[in-house]
Formats: C-alpha cells, sequence, structure tokens
C-alpha cells in the first residue's frame, strides 16, 4: 500500500508536475464539457481546424514576446467567426470552407515560425502542448478563463440544447438563432486556447472528441454526458501524466493514449449503447 | 412574425390565422402561391396534395420559420402556435430523455438565463400523462416507436401551452394503432379548442376526420368542409391523373411519385 501511495505521491515533489497536473485536470474537464457540443453536432473537423488554425497567432506573439495565449486567443475568435460567416453564405460547403481556412491559416504560421532558428523545438511545443513547461500564471489564467466558459455553458444550457437538439423547435420559440451559433463556436474557440498549452495544437481535436464520444456511449442525457466526460477527461489527463512522468513519454501523447483507452473500453462495454450489449440483444431476439 | 400588418385587427372573432395571397419559396423558386385561408379556434385542418405540392412549406411558413416572399399571414395575438416537424429532422439518438424532450416546450416560457421551475416540471409531466407516455418518460428517444416519438412531441407542443398545432406528416411511417391513438389525441385537443392544422398524404382519413380540407398542389386549390370540397373535377385538378374517383369513395393512385404512408392506400 504505502508502495502505492510512493507513486502518487512521489511526482508530486515536483512544482511543475503539480502545476502540469492542475491545469490538465482543469483542461480535460472544459474540454469534455464544450466537446459534448463538437461531438452531438458533428463539428469534430471544425474543432481540429480551429486548433491549427490559431498558430499564425502564436507565432506572432511568440516573434514580437508577447504571451502567446493573447495571440492565440485573437486568432481563434477571428478564425470562429470566420468559418461561420463563410458557412453562413452557403457559396462553398462548410466543410471546404474549413478546409480551405485552416489549411492556409496553419501554412501562414509555419512561415513566420521558419524566420526563427529554434524553429523545430518551438513548433514541436506548440504542435504537441508543453504541459509540464505550464507556468504559475498559466495556470491562473486557464482557471479564470475555464471558469467564464463553464458558468457560461450552464447559464445557456437550455438554448445551446435546443439548436443542438432541434433547430426546429428553437424557430418556432424564435430564439436567435444565429447568435447563439456564433456563440457556441467562440466557446469552443476559447477552449482551444485555453487548452493549447496542454495537449498542443495536433492532440486538440482528441480532447475535445475523445472523452465526450465516451460519455455519449454510456450515459442518455446531456447534462449527464458532460459530467462523465469531464471525469473521463480528467482522469485521463492525471494517469496520462504520471504515465508521462514514469514511462518518459511525450506528455500530450500520453493523456489522449489514455482518453482512447476508455473509449474502446466504452466502445465495447456500454450497456446501451456498447458493440457487446447490442450483440446480445440481436441473439437474445433470434 | 413578418407580416407587415402584424398591428392590423381582425374583426371576426374566433380567426386563429388569416393567410393572403402567401407565397413562400426557396432561393428566388415559389414552392407556394398565392394561397389564402381562414383558419377559426378549435377547427381542424388536414392539408393534403400530391409529393411537392407545398404542404411542409405552408406549416412552415404558417410557424414563422419561412419569410413570406409576398402576402401575408396574420397571427391572432392569443394563438400560441406549437410545431410538430417530421420525424427525420430530428436526431433521435440524441442523448435527451422523453422527459427532457417535453421540458423543452418550456423554455419560452421560462425565459433566458433561467432554470426550470417546479410549475415547468408539473406542466411537462402533466403534458407527458396527456398523451398517454408519463411511464416512458426517463426513456431515451431513440428507443421509441415513431408514434410514440410523435406523442412526445404533441406533448412538447402542450408543454408550450400552444393553442395552435401544426403537425408535418404526423402519420408517415406509424402503425395504425398509434394512428389511432394520435387521432385520439387530437379529439381530446379538439375538446379544449386547440386549433389543428396537418400535413397528410392520406386523403381517407383527412375526409373522414377533419373538418376541413386545405387541397394544395403549388397553390391552394380548394378549401372547405371535405364533403363539400371533393369532388372529380377537383380531385383531378391536384392530383393530376392520379386520384381515382369511384362513386361514393375514391381512392389514390399515387403511380410514380410514390408515398411515405406506410399503410399505402394505394389501390389497383
Amino acid at each position: 500500500m504505502s508502495e502505492l501511495w510512493a507513486i502518487i505521491e512521489q511526482p508530486l515533489h515536483y512544482p511543475f508536475m503539480l502545476r502540469g497536473l492542475l491545469a490538465s485536470v482543469m483542461v480535460g474537464t472544459l474540454c469534455a464539457v464544450v466537446g459534448s457540443f463538437v461531438v452531438l453536432r458533428g463539428m469534430a473537423f471544425f474543432g481540429d481546424a480551429l486548433a491549427h488554425a490559431i498558430l499564425p497567432g502564436v507565432a506572432v506573439a511568440y516573434l514580437l514576446g508577447a504571451n502567446l495565449f493573447w495571440g492565440a486567443l485573437a486568432m481563434a475568435l477571428l478564425t470562429a467567426v470566420g468559418i461561420g460567416y463563410l458557412s453562413r453564405r452557403g457559396q462553398v460547403k462548410e466543410d471546404t470552407a474549413i478546409g480551405v481556412i485552416f489549411a492556409a491559416c496553419f501554412a501562414l504560421g509555419v512561415a513566420l515560425l521558419s524566420t526563427v532558428r529554434s524553429y523545430t523545438v518551438d513548433l514541436t511545443h506548440i504542435l504537441f502542448g508543453n504541459v509540464l513547461g505550464v507556468s504559475g500564471q498559466d495556470v491562473w489564467l486557464t482557471a479564470a478563463l475555464g471558469g467564464i466558459i463553464l458558468v457560461a455553458v450552464v447559464l445557456l444550457y437550455k438554448e445551446l440544447l435546443v439548436i443542438s437538439f432541434d433547430t426546429v423547435l428553437a424557430a418556432t420559440l424564435h430564439l436567435p438563432l444565429v447568435l447563439l451559433n456564433y456563440l457556441l463556436l467562440i466557446l469552443i474557440a476559447l477552449t482551444v486556447v485555453v487548452s493549447l498549452q496542454t495537449v498542443g495544437v495536433a492532440l486538440m481535436v482528441a480532447m475535445l472528441v475523445t472523452p465526450a464520444a465516451t460519455a455519449y456511449l454510456l450515459t442518455r442525457r446531456l447534462w449527464q454526458m458532460m459530467i462523465v466526460g469531464a471525469a473521463v477527461g480528467a482522469a485521463s489527463s492525471v494517469i496520462g501524466l504520471y504515465l508521462s512522468f514514469y514511462v518518459n513519454i511525450a506528455s500530450g501523447a500520453a493523456v489522449v493514449l489514455v482518453c482512447t483507452g476508455f473509449f474502446i473500453l466504452a466502445f465495447l462495454f456500454s450497456p446501451s449503447r456498447g458493440v457487446l450489449a447490442s450483440r446480445m440483444r440481436r441473439r437474445g431476439r433470434s | 412574425m413578418t407580416a407587415p400588418g402584424d398591428g392590423v385587427t381582425h374583426p371576426q372573432p374566433g380567426l386563429v390565422l388569416a393567410v393572403r395571397e402567401l407565397t413562400v419559396g426557396y432561393n428566388g423558386a415559389h414552392a407556394l402561391e398565392g394561397v389564402t385561408l381562414d383558419v377559426y379556434e378549435g377547427e381542424r385542418v388536414a392539408v393534403v396534395g400530391p409529393n411537392g405540392a407545398g404542404k411542409s412549406t405552408l406549416l412552415k411558413a404558417l410557424v414563422g420559420m419561412l419569410r413570406p416572399q409576398a402576402g401575408t399571414i396574420h397571427r391572432a395575438k392569443s394563438a400560441e402556435i406549437g410545431f410538430v416537424a417530421q420525424r427525420a429532422s430530428v436526431d433521435w439518438s440524441f442523448p435527451v430523455t422523453v422527459y427532457d424532450a417535453v421540458l423543452m416546450g418550456r423554455i419560452g416560457k421560462m425565459g433566458w438565463l433561467r432554470w426550470q421551475r417546479p410549475r415547468d416540471r408539473e406542466i411537462a409531466r402533466r403534458s407527458l400523462a396527456e398523451v398517454g407516455m408519463l411511464d416512458l418518460a426517463d426513456t431515451q428517444i431513440g428507443e421509441l416507436s415513431g408514434g410514440q416519438q410523435q406523442r412526445v412531441f404533441v406533448a412538447r407542443a402542450l408543454a408550450q401551452e400552444a393553442n395552435v398545432l401544426l403537425m408535418d406528416e404526423p402519420f408517415a411511417g406509424v402503425d395504425a394503432p398509434s394512428q389511432e391513438a394520435i387521432l385520439a389525441i387530437l379529439d381530446d385537443l379538439r375538446r379544449r379548442r386547440v386549433t389543428v392544422l396537418l400535413s397528410t398524404h392520406d386523403l381517407n382519413l383527412a375526409v373522414d376526420r377533419f373538418d376541413r380540407l386545405a387541397l394544395l398542389n403549388r397553390r391552394l386549390i380548394g378549401y372547405g368542409p371535405p364533403r363539400q370540397l371533393i369532388n372529380p373535377e377537383i380531385l383531378a385538378e391536384a392530383y393530376g391523373g392520379k386520384a381515382l374517383w369511384r362513386g361514393d369513395d375514391y381512392a389514390m393512385v399515387m403511380g410514380d411519385i410514390g408515398c411515405c404512408d406506410a399503410e399505402g392506400h394505394v389501390h389497383e
């Protein structure tokens, strides 16, 4: 027993590990709550694109020596609204609009970063995150912004539920559909920015989608999906960081792999939507 | 919502919806042209016509989802409109229980940034009881049959305290007992002076069980009590050669247009 405790306790002696754990638990929770909408509305590609599209903002902030966070924030909001606008215009299909914008932004970001000599190291950190490099200030910023996002989701829960589930009802009730859709895009954008340092650009979509998808397989109400997803996201973050500490693998990748493990378990064994359960039901019927 | 003359008062008592020269369409093309009709409180109106006649378009315009390109829709100030859309318009695998779906009808009454109050929960449960679905309140909506799904959405409109209920093809893909259950609910609503407008492919049903027919084919071919309205000429006008008149009765021959009605009601 004491050995197990030693395993758990030892990494906590390092302040960087403690900050990393705090930040990644918050990010895991937040991503699952906002990611529930991403999963239910089929916006995984949008989430992935948004994460990549903030690269030029990060690059400019980096070149100017400013906090990367603000560069990412400006770019994320710009992209979210830009994609929302282009897809509403309807001249090209939504996924085409997203594809064009995201690849262009990402290329611009890579071009900007490639002017710096330490290019590969910096790019790696931005692409895959650097959770163990999280500063105390970053933890506070994550907590503050994450708190704002969660409060917004709670306050607008019923409206966001209706626009995601049944746009016809939303129109019947005269809800401001366009405004609420933009608001949701902005909430996703903020979540991506908050999570940038922990998981990085390339693996962001996994944090948005995988815990929420795991929870989707296990629950049948949206708020339950959010809570279970948050638990899966937070647990994956903790287990992933310990794995990364002891096995010495990249932290972001470890978190995502643990998440995926949870998803596979739910996919196979969920009592309501799992593969085995539906097999058994089919056999029971015949 | 969009009618220019919304401020105009309607002198006739009991007039719920007054449609004048309504033209609606998508992307410039007209789906429906020059429709004029009045609907009175407590009436049960069936909107019938071949596929692509503009039945859904009319309902969506009435509820305010589509803007009129020309003409006006006057809604009585007291009219609270509930809409039961075609079942295909909803993702049934969504993590929402029957109770959650009905509670959504209360959102307009709850107001922004507010959570449900005991009264909202009570109305949601009562509405479910009225359509006989209270037992299934905790079921995920995807686990219901087609008829049960329709009843849940009727309950949602009741929770919305709708007194005008618009239903788009509620009998499509629904088995006979469920159809009767929905019709029984409509009888119940009639006693409470709820006005019902629904679109259907089933002309026989529309004639037997409704106060008025609105016969559509891109325009309003006829509007009135079924027995007065239906004759071989007007059916031919609405359906082309595809409706068959047989003395006292009639049968629909859909031919190449096909029909989504599970029962068929297709003869020959």
